[in-house]
């Protein structure tokens, strides 16, 4: 869907005697996936590059036994899957990896789902051929949510290839494990293959890659969802449940605006209590890298609600007389319809500080651009190969961005830039071709005039452009304004230039609340227009692209207030702290428009007994249809939506890896003249002590906030030299307020700009900002 | 025995005689069912109540207080006057029909000087008025069949109906032989005829086998039990009875059952005579007795008939017998 | 019976003793005759006889049949499916329960669930374990699938109370740890059958 498969780039092979096309540079495992054929492989995942640790995906090519995960098709390939000495090497490395695996499927939480169980049975074996002292491997918690058994894993290495390929903390890595030596004399016995994966096997452990018992890291999880065995288990989910006895709920992840596709596992609470809840969460993690708010904020659930007729009678009296609703963006594309629908008929205003910025600046940039949304989307941009990264704390803001930029280092041999007022120390890691630049509040302009001086194509640029350019220093003094060091710049960027061909901005939240918006929003169609970048932004919660395009959101709230999972005169709250209980997102149905633009269907995961948005509506307009999935074919279609049913949305990948998720949301384009882009003034620069509105990676919202696994708490996050300078408790003073926080100390941040959470709904952290993301605030010591 | 030598019947006498007939007889009909039971279990090599009093003798007492505190339930459709009489039609003529019959030998109660007679009216035409008494006894099944509004109900009455209609002919044709013999139809006249030892049975053999198997019918009883065979009508005309109504059935059927046993020791089996060494009363009780046990011991052995088989059985085979066996001993008496 | 008679499956052949069934009279006379000779052969009376025989044999010959169930009762096959019972480790007195779940997954009348969580031993624990007995068919998969012999059935099939609860929780089916030494091994569905060592390849050892 995502792609146009042209005949061009497809090549045809043939797979034990039956011709299948595949696109040219596929890996021979990939094509096969996708045409259905069944190779096994353990330690290959389709989106990071092959480790060779299980070797059991040997295939013969062109007569050639070669790893089918690091081989690419070439035209008129010949591949057979089973050959006798295939067959042989593969059941040797099965009985390899059976050797001293410890027999406790009984009680494994993998059982079931394993995939060393399910290639033992697949390859038949029945018997054991060779035997090794055992070591003593030692079970230990990596992190408040990494739980690793040493002992039942099989060193297949899809965990750290993930971390570091997918995630990009590269948390965790292959040690010496300190066992039994092989003896030699198997070397002749066994088949090769099988002999050089138990020598590697046989020395080898995961453990966290700094050196000590736990990992530093975003805690994602997606170590976790890649074990093919028991070894990577959550630490809530250890020995609570099998595999079998939990049903799978397709939905969408609710914090992040990454959208992700995972599956809600749910079953009974307890004998005693047969309410259902979620154990845990899963994804398809071939095709889907989850974040750990996606993973781990789960069970925010509104539960044991009923329906409160009072309650719903004084909400109904309370939308009468409202002249605003005031909501976030954790709501899904049909509830925003009910509330713009409300909007429409009776008038009420629609106040939503998340989105409304996000909302302004996406129509700057339709007017500057002539598009009428962004073009990119996040699988697009892990397809190119040089990523700059602007006005966004990619770590913070959004992680599936993140997982993009680490991955296109990696995968394509990529380069990017990324430039934010905030230094980070993760994103450096991610790639020697990655420079970062850590430039003063205010200088976001300049970001972008530097990647116009870097990338664009000078002839379509104005003149008058050119010039003020020119007046900057050219792109030297542009590096150094934002703070790079020119000459060694300018030397490796050659380099990072080489046989690049899909370039990709990714712009952050920071620019919606810019002074400046307009401006940047045309820097960016510009850029988009004569440096051939393709443009993706970052909505900035949940589904905030969704509110910005279905809503008519005004910019502030007067009168009478209801607050939908927000602060106001009524709240309706799925927090079970409002004054009329509505469910929670994971026990709606409903789409939700995520980061690349496309609609995806989410269900219910959990049961809600009480009333929901829907059922007032019944009551406050004529026309509201029977159910809230009823609202789904009346998303408006001249912004984009389909009038089409909610039950006909499809939510699966296929073993090609694409994805059949509802739709995308159709993008206009209209030409237009290049844009008249402003100079700026460097009078805007903020100085003294400054505070950034970001959330520590984890958290969104006060759903996230109420998840039992999410620890990271409310408060200031600073960097580990700022945090010296720091009491343990200070007082920020804002200009309109001040907040009394904690100090918490964060490894991967540097510089002197503070982080202040925003999570938290009741602290009215928005209001403090009052429109921006960053402000001069005072320190006092509390 | 000279029945000139009898004390005169008195009217207490006789009001004491049916007393005692009704106590007595009512209660071998309850306990009747504990020897049914017992005797059939025996038969089956099982051992039958057992647990309510010795040998499970209170059986009966606990069925008693079972029935009568069960549930009385006369069904919404129902006649409810002739659905309630029905059963009480069945138990009466039953009882009505032993007052025609000796049932133990008279004798004097001491002290007060009152003469209980061994019939409670010694009518002279005691048979007639027995074989009536017991045809009358058809209304209770047909009466309830009808009254209770049940399909199963109405057809077990149909069949008991022609069932004891039909075998009402063999009865009075198998004992009319008998009774041409004797030239009375007084019970106490056929104990007089049988005094010198020689039972009934000897000259008419073929009489006394008839009049079983019609006895059989008429009381209900295996291998005839068609009117309320659970398999074909659940329970035929008492489907819908309960508790004491249903009790009234029962100890009617069970009257009847010592009705024919009393009339066949008395027409055929010799009677309240003495007999060797044993004394009248003794013999009579005896011969009841085996005659109850006899029905009982059929009920363990054989199996029931087939409706149709029922009706062949008396028209096509007994009824022509009986007729023959009247003639044939017409014949023989003509010319002896 | 020999292999070959065995494998016949061609049951039209096979030593099959058939019912001596006399024809049925179609005529009048014919059934008349069928009366007759039923009535004087002494057929009848044969049936009377065997009665009364049997309860003299019942009565006097102690051939008496029944057994008076609740204060006598029979002895029962070691592979009766009853009541479950829960069994422990006769070394440790632990019970033998892994927690493995799979007799939650086999069960067909869905009648059995289970809590685990992770111990303080870092071993799985059984926290809560019931099996519904109003659901229960006494089927055996559950003691044929798990593979500790732990979940066997017990010999009780006295299954009237007023609560069939009261047998259903772990503790209520387990062995009664003062009672560990009369706990009976169970060979009945689901025990290992006594060649089961000739038929497994062992597993080589490097100690």
């Amino acid at each position: 869907m995502s792609e146009v498969q042209t005949v061009e780039n497809m090549v045809s092979i043939t797979i034990d005697g039956k011709e299948y096309k595949a696109k040219e540079g596929e890996y021979i495992l990939n094509a096969a996936r996708a045409n259905d054929i069944f190779i096994p492989a353990i330690c290959y995942l389709t989106r990071c590059s092959p480790t060779l640790a299980c070797r059991i995906c040997l295939v013969e090519a062109n007569g050639k036994q070669v790893y089918s995960c690091n081989t690419k098709v070439k035209e008129g390939m010949e591949v057979t899957v089973n050959t006798p000495n295939i067959l042989a090497e593969r059941r040797a490395m099965m009985e390899v990896y059976d050797v001293n695996h410890p027999l406790q499927c009984g009680v494994c939480d993998q059982s079931g789902e394993c995939e060393l169980q399910n290639y033992t049975l697949e390859l038949q074996v029945d018997s054991q051929s060779y035997s090794i002292p055992d070591t003593k491997r030692e079970t230990s918690d990596w992190s408040s949510v990494l739980h690793y058994d040493a002992g039942l894993c099989i060193v297949c290495e899809r965990c750290t290839t993930v971390c570091k390929d997918m995630i990009g903390d590269a948390a965790i890595k292959t040690t010496k494990r300190g066992g039994a030596s092989l003896d030699k004399a198997w070397k002749d016995e066994m088949p090769k293959d099988a002999y050089a994966m138990w020598n590697k096997l046989q020395k080898s452990v995961i453990a966290p890659s700094n050196g000590t018992g736990s990992t530093d890291c975003s805690d994602c999880g997606e170590c976790i969802a890649v074990c093919p065995v028991g070894a990577l288990v959550s630490r809530d989910f250890v020995y609570t449940s099998n595999a079998w006895d939990l049903r799978k709920i397709p939905a969408v992840s609710a914090h992040s605006s990454d959208g992700f596709q995972i599956y809600y596992e749910v079953k009974p609470i307890s004998i005693d209590n047969r309410d259902e809840k979620i154990y845990r969460v899963t994804n398809e993690w071939n095709y889907v890298s989850l974040d750990g708010s996606a993973r781990f904020g789960y069970d925010y659930e509104n539960r044991g609600v009923t329906k409160d007729k009072k309650a719903f009678d004084l909400a109904i009296e309370a939308f009468k007389k409202a002249k605003t609703i005031r909501f976030n963006s954790m709501i899904t594309n049909e509830e925003a319809m009910m509330l713009q629908t409300l909007k429409e008929k009776m008038g009420i205003k629609l106040y939503n500080p998340e989105v409304r910025a996000f909302q302004k600046f996406l129509t700057l940039y339709a007017d500057a651009s002539g598009h009428s949304l962004y073009t990119s989307s996040m699988e697009d941009s892990m397809k190119s190969d040089f990523i700059v990264s602007v006005g966004g704390a990619l770590r913070n803001d959004s992680p599936g961005l993140k997982y993009a930029f680490n991955n296109v280092q990696k995968m394509n041999k990529g380069a990017g830039l990324y430039f934010h007022p905030v230094g980070d120390t993760l994103i450096p890691s991610f790639g020697k071709s990655v420079s970062t630049f850590t430039h003063k509040v205010g200088l976001e302009e300049a970001t972008l005039y530097l990647v116009l001086a870097l990338f664009s194509d000078q002839d379509k640029l104005d003149s008058s452009v050119k010039d003020y350019i020119t007046e900057l220093g050219g792109k030297e003094g542009l590096i150094d304004l934002v703070g790079g060091d020119s000459k060694k710049f300018i030397k490796g960027f050659d380099k990072m230039m080489k046989k690049k061909e899909r370039f990709t901005l990714m712009v952050g939240e920071d620019y919606y609340y810019h002074d400046r918006a307009d401006n940047l929003a045309k820097l960016i169609a510009l850029i988009e227009q004569t440096a051939g970048f393709n443009v993706v932004m970052n909505p900035p919660k949940s589904n905030a692209l969704g509110v910005a395009i279905i809503c008519d959101l005004d910019d502030n709230a007067e009168g009478y207030t209801v607050g939908y999972n927000e602060i106001g005169d009524f709240r309706l709250s799925a927090l079970g702290d409002g004054d009329l209980d509505i469910p929670a997102f994971n026990q709606q149905e409903g789409t939700v428009t995520n980061l690349s633009k496309r609609v995806v269907p989410t269900n219910v995961a959990l049961d809600y007994g009480g009333y929901e948005l829907n059922d007032l509506m019944k009551e406050l307009i004529d026309d509201a249809p029977e159910e809230t999935i009823d609202w789904t074919k009346r998303l408006p279609t001249d912004r984009g939506y389909r009038a089409v049913e909610f039950d006909s949305l499809d939510n699966y990948y296929d073993n090609a890896g694409n994805e059949h998720r509802g739709y995308l949301l159709n993008v206009l384009f209209e030409e237009r003249d290049t844009p008249k882009v402003e100079k700026f003034y460097d009078d805007t620069l903020l100085d003294g002590d400054i505070v950034y509105r970001c959330n520590p990676p984890r958290q969104f919202n006060d759903f996230s906030a109420k998840a039992h696994q999410i620890f990271e708490p409310f408060g200031l996050y600073v960097s580990s030299s700022k945090a010296e300078s720091l009491g343990k408790k200070v007082e920020v003073v804002f200009d309109n307020g001040t907040i009394v926080v904690d100090v918490i100390e964060d490894k991967k941040m540097e510089g002197d700009i503070m982080a202040l959470s925003d999570f938290k709904s009741a602290e009215n952290v928005y209001g403090l900002f009052d429109g921006s993301r960053y402000a001069s605030v005072t320190i006092k010591e509390v | 025995m000279d029945s000139t030598m009898l004390p005169e019947v008195t009217a207490v006498g006789v009001i004491i005689k049916a007393v005692l007939i009704l106590a007595v007889i009512a209660a071998i009909a309850g306990f009747g069912t504990y020897i049914e039971r017992k005797i059939l279990a025996f038969m089956q090599r099982r051992l039958g109540p057992q647990h309510v009093g010795p040998y499970g003798l209170l059986q009966l007492a606990a069925d008693g207080i079972k029935l009568f505190t069960k549930e009385d339930i006369i069904p919404q459709h129902a006649n409810k006057i002739i659905f309630a009489v029905a059963p009480v039609i069945t138990a009466a003529t039953a009882f009505i029909a032993l007052a025609a019959v000796p049932v133990f030998p008279g004798f004097t109660i001491p002290l007060v000087d009152v003469y209980v007679p061994s019939i409670a009216s010694d009518i002279n035409v005691g048979i007639l008025f027995v074989l009536g008494m017991m045809a009358a006894g058809l209304y209770g099944p047909l009466l309830a069949g009808m009254a209770q509004a049940n399909k199963w109900g109405i057809l077990g009455s149909a069949r008991t109906a022609i069932q004891f209609l039909s075998y009402e002919v063999v009865t009075g044709l198998s004992i009319l032989a008998p009774i041409m013999m004797v030239g009375s139809l007084s019970f106490v006249d056929f104990n007089d005829y049988q005094a010198d030892g020689t039972w009934l049975v000897v000259y008419q053999p073929v009489a006394f086998v008839l009049f079983l198997i019609a006895g059989f019918a008429e009381t209900n009883r295996t291998p005839f039990d068609l009117l309320e065979h659970e398999a074909e009508v659940i329970s035929g005309y008492v489907t819908e009875y309960s508790g004491m109504r249903w009790g009234l059935f029962f100890i009617g059927e069970y009257a009847n059952m010592i009705t024919i046993g009393v009339i066949a020791s008395v027409v055929f089996l010799g009677g309240y005579n003495d007999f060797w060494i044993f004394p009248g009363w003794l013999m009579i009780i005896g011969k009841i007795a085996f005659s109850f046990f006899f029905m009982l011991w059929v009920r363990a052995a054989w199996p029931h008939v087939r409706p149709d088989q029922l009706m062949w059985l008396c028209w096509k085979v007994l009824m022509p017998l009986a007729v023959i066996n009247v003639v044939i001993t017409g014949l023989v008496m003509m010319i002896i | 019976m020999s292999l070959e008679q065995f494998k016949n499956r061609n049951v039209g052949t096979q030593n099959y003793v058939k019912l001596d069934l006399a024809h049925t009279p179609t005529t009048g006379w014919g059934q008349f005759k069928q009366v007759v000779g039923r009535t004087f052969k002494p057929e009848l009376f044969v049936g009377l006889w065997v009665t009364f025989r049997e309860m003299g044999n019942a009565l006097v010959g102690g051939k008496m049949h029944t057994t008076q169930y609740p204060f006598e009762k029979l002895p029962i096959s070691p592979r009766y499916r009853a009541i479950h019972d829960m069994l422990r480790l006769m070394e440790s007195g632990n019970y033998r329960c892994i927690g493995c779940g799979l007799c939650e997954k086999i069960c067909i009348s869905n009648c059995i669930s289970m809590e685990t969580k992770y111990d303080e031993n870092q071993r799985k624990e059984v926290s809560e374990y019931t099996i519904n007995f109003g659901r229960c068919i006494f089927c055996g998969y559950c003691a044929e699938v798990c593979p500790e012999l732990a979940i066997v059935h017990g010999p009780r099939y006295e299954t009237a109370s007023e609560q069939r609860a009261s047998f259903s929780l772990f503790e209520d089916m387990l062995t009664p740890i003062d009672k560990l030494n009369l706990q009976q091994e169970y060979d009945g569905f689901g025990a290992i059958s006594p060649n089961a060592d000739e038929n497994i390849k062992p597993t080589p050892l490097a100690y």
